[in-house]
């Protein structure tokens, strides 16, 4: 089960309200490749795992990006707090303002909404494994972007820690899959789907 | 010079003579160079090897100590090393580092709920149910002081 802790990952504190780059950051709430897509791949993958440290893992990693999801909620709802006239009139961020007001809403930056269609679950390990690479690969670019679209130094700092835990889960996974492929037929990784077949 | 002992972990291991058409990442080498937790937090990992920032952006300035922040720090410890020891279950340094931090935050989660108020719904306590007290994690007066 899950049980929520009153506390943010790490602390987001940000002092000025910018509608116009909340537009943006959304994209990391409910975009292709954002932390709720993240947090459900991951934690939808590990049912079919057939080793303890894959599942451990992956039960980890899927953990830690709901409390990013989180963290970029407080991102989106600090910056479109108290927002002025101009502020929600803004042509940028006006499409996002007549639907969601300043509610937090699964969407990319795009204004497409969340889609089960971002994300993989195959049921063999290393496919789904390999997908996980990838998408922390992906999270990683979006965040690169922020930081070049964005000069706020207050959104910036949490933005540096979240894109720093995707190398970080990336090697992870990287490694998951060295540890699965030691417990394969050696000639042939592929000989059968170890998520059925053992 | 003995590989494990390089100054900032970069390199790691690959297998030899590996199969063909497979992923690979080089497997992080046992007990690898760490920061100081204040610092790990604000950089997004705790090794050194794996901080490996986009056009050298990195945040410099450590968060003021405030009995959030003390949690958020011990916790991340906690959290990294977890998923480091679920690649790397033998390393005993790490687990004895887990553990230790483990102790730490159980302390330091009980004080909070004696003086501030309850983390979750298993911290006990006493008098009114401050469950409901704000400011709420994602609100910026919860965080202006960290």
């Amino acid at each position: 089960m899950f049980v929520y802790e009153k506390k943010l990952q790490y602390p987001v504190k940000i002092a000025r309200p910018n509608p116009r780059l909340a537009a943006l950051i959304i994209s990391q709430y409910g975009g292709p490749d954002g932390e709720l897509g993240a947090s459900l791949r991951y934690l939808s993958q590990r049912y079919s795992m057939p080793f303890d440290e894959l599942k451990g893992l992956l039960t980890d990693i899927g953990t830690e990006e709901l409390g990013h999801l989180e963290m970029i909620g407080a991102i989106v709802h600090q910056l479109t707090r108290n927002m002025k006239d101009e502020q929600y009139r803004d042509p940028a961020f006006a499409p996002y303002f007549v639907d969601h007001t300043a509610g937090v809403y699964p969407t990319a930056a795009s204004g497409f909404p969340w889609s089960a269609a971002s994300m993989a679950v195959k049921g063999d390990p290393i496919a789904d494994l390999t997908e996980d690479l990838a998408a922390e690969q992906k999270a990683r670019v979006t965040y690169d972007n922020i930081l070049r679209l964005s000069d706020d130094p207050d959104v910036n700092d949490v933005i540096k820690f979240l894109r720093a835990r995707e190398v970080v889960h990336f090697q992870r996974f990287g490694e998951a899959i060295q540890l699965l492929r030691e417990k394969l037929d050696r000639k042939n990784v592929y000989f059968m789907n170890p998520a059925m077949d053992i | 010079m003995d590989a494990t002992k390089r100054p900032t972990g970069r390199k790691g291991r690959l297998p030899a003579r590996a199969p063909l058409a497979n992923p690979y990442v080089p497997f992080q080498l046992e007990d690898p160079p760490m920061y100081e937790p204040p610092k790990g937090l604000i950089r997004g990992t705790m090794y050194q090897g794996l901080d490996l920032p986009f056009m050298g952006m990195v945040n410099k300035r450590e968060r003021n100590t405030t009995p959030k922040t003390q949690l958020q720090t011990l916790a991340f410890v906690i959290q990294e090393l977890a998923m480091y020891l679920d690649t790397h279950r033998d390393d005993a340094r790490a687990l004895e580092m887990y553990r230790e931090y483990q102790r730490r935050y159980h302390q330091c989660k009980m004080e909070y709920a004696d003086t501030i108020g309850p983390m979750d719904h298993f911290s006990p306590g006493e008098g009114s149910y401050q469950w409901l007290d704000d400011p709420w994690p994602w609100e910026y007066c919860a965080n202006k002081e960290a």
